[in-house]
């Protein structure tokens, strides 16, 4: 599929994607059908381009829907990929940003367990708090609404992450440190 | 979703001019964000005082439900422990050994003791392996239900023995 198809692919099926749907075999039919259709009823759009990809069922349209008296008008929110270039990149960037930190954290895992080190710790102390930040910030999101409300949580969030922060590299410096901690709590 | 379908329908998709900000022809970019739409959704109902419809108490619970929500729930207990474990190191006068120490004077019994290293245990593994899982869908694998079901239990299972383990250290 081309990566424009993609995205209109995407956008139809933008409210069913979660996990578990299994209508991803239909849509692709559909797709399928209105791509071939769109070859049949030629205005500008390169129809070859599209027909070889896909199986070809060719969707009959009643001739109903040819002569509409009125204009079939969907009002839509064009997303960020289909939108002509401007808009801003950060919320995929974000996206992206959290999943490498993700796995970051998760090499640390073994790290801080097989060498244990002030750089560990300290590096655990980021991607710990930064996740935490990360995360917290999708569930306010999920669950306040409304523009001031939003900021306010937002803003302890962030007093909460710098204080996070703050304390657990205090604890590193001038304390045992978190991988030495974690060992000395589980040989108790 | 049926009206976009068939206005694709009626006169083929433009989809290769991205150049137009209008990409169908019969199509009104609407004038506000999702953003704002879902504010102005948000301070009317609030605004009318309409009760919420029941959601969470009616609709029947399923595996992939209650695993979703207890990342949620883990992730959000982790990083809370985190934020007061880091408040305590900065507020509390004594070093971490003092206080272990302290914890250890009170003499809880090995059980008791295990039983906490697997309360400590089992959100940080659940939570890591669920996270890992939620990577694998974010590589667009893993998303036919009963895919969904095996990983799901695969990730139950391996918190359980995972914790268990780690509890015996």
């Amino acid at each position: 599929m081309t990566p424009e198809g993609l995205r209109i692919f995407r956008l139809l099926t933008a409210q069913q994607l979660h996990p578990g749907n299994c209508g991803d075999l239909g849509w692709l039919i559909i797709m399928a059908a209105i791509v071939s259709l769109s070859s049949v009823c030629r205005r500008g759009v390169k129809p070859l381009f599209y027909q070889s990809t896909l199986l070809a069922r060719p969707l009959v349209v009643p001739h109903k829907y040819q002569e509409q008296p009125y204009l079939l008008t969907a009002k839509i929110h064009a997303s960020q990929a289909l939108h002509a270039g401007s808009g801003s990149k950060a919320a995929s960037l974000h996206w992206t940003a959290e999943r490498v930190l993700s796995i970051l954290l998760l090499a640390m895992g073994p790290a801080a367990y097989f060498s244990p080190s002030p750089m560990v710790d300290y590096s655990l102390a980021a991607a710990l708090t930064l996740h935490g930040h990360w995360g917290i910030g999708q569930v306010l999101t999920d669950y306040v609404h409304g523009d001031t409300k939003i900021k306010m949580t937002n803003a302890g969030l962030f007093l909460l992450s710098t204080v996070t922060f703050a304390g657990l590299c205090y604890f590193n410096y001038n304390d045992v440190g978190i991988c030495k901690a974690i060992a000395l709590l589980w040989s108790k | 979703m049926a009206l976009l379908l068939r206005t694709f329908a009626r006169q083929g998709v433009c989809i290769s001019r991205p150049h137009y900000s209008l990409l169908y022809r019969h199509a009104a970019p609407m004038g506000t964000t999702a953003k704002d739409e879902m504010n102005k959704f948000w301070s009317k109902n609030a605004r009318l005082n309409r009760p919420m419809s029941p959601h969470i108490t009616i609709y029947n619970w399923s595996v992939p439900m209650v695993m979703s929500i207890t990342h949620r729930g883990t992730g959000v207990g982790l990083s809370g422990a985190i934020s007061a474990f880091a408040l305590a190191a900065l507020v509390l006068p004594e070093s971490y050994p003092h206080y272990l120490d302290l914890i250890h004077s009170l003499s809880v019994g090995p059980f008791l003791i295990g039983l906490a290293k697997f309360g400590i245990a089992f959100p940080v593994s659940y939570h890591t392996l669920n996270g890992i899982r939620h990577l694998w869908w974010d590589m667009g694998k893993g998303f036919k239900i009963p895919e969904v079901y095996r990983t799901g239990y695969t990730v139950i299972g391996l918190s359980i023995i995972a914790s268990i383990a780690v509890a015996l250290l």
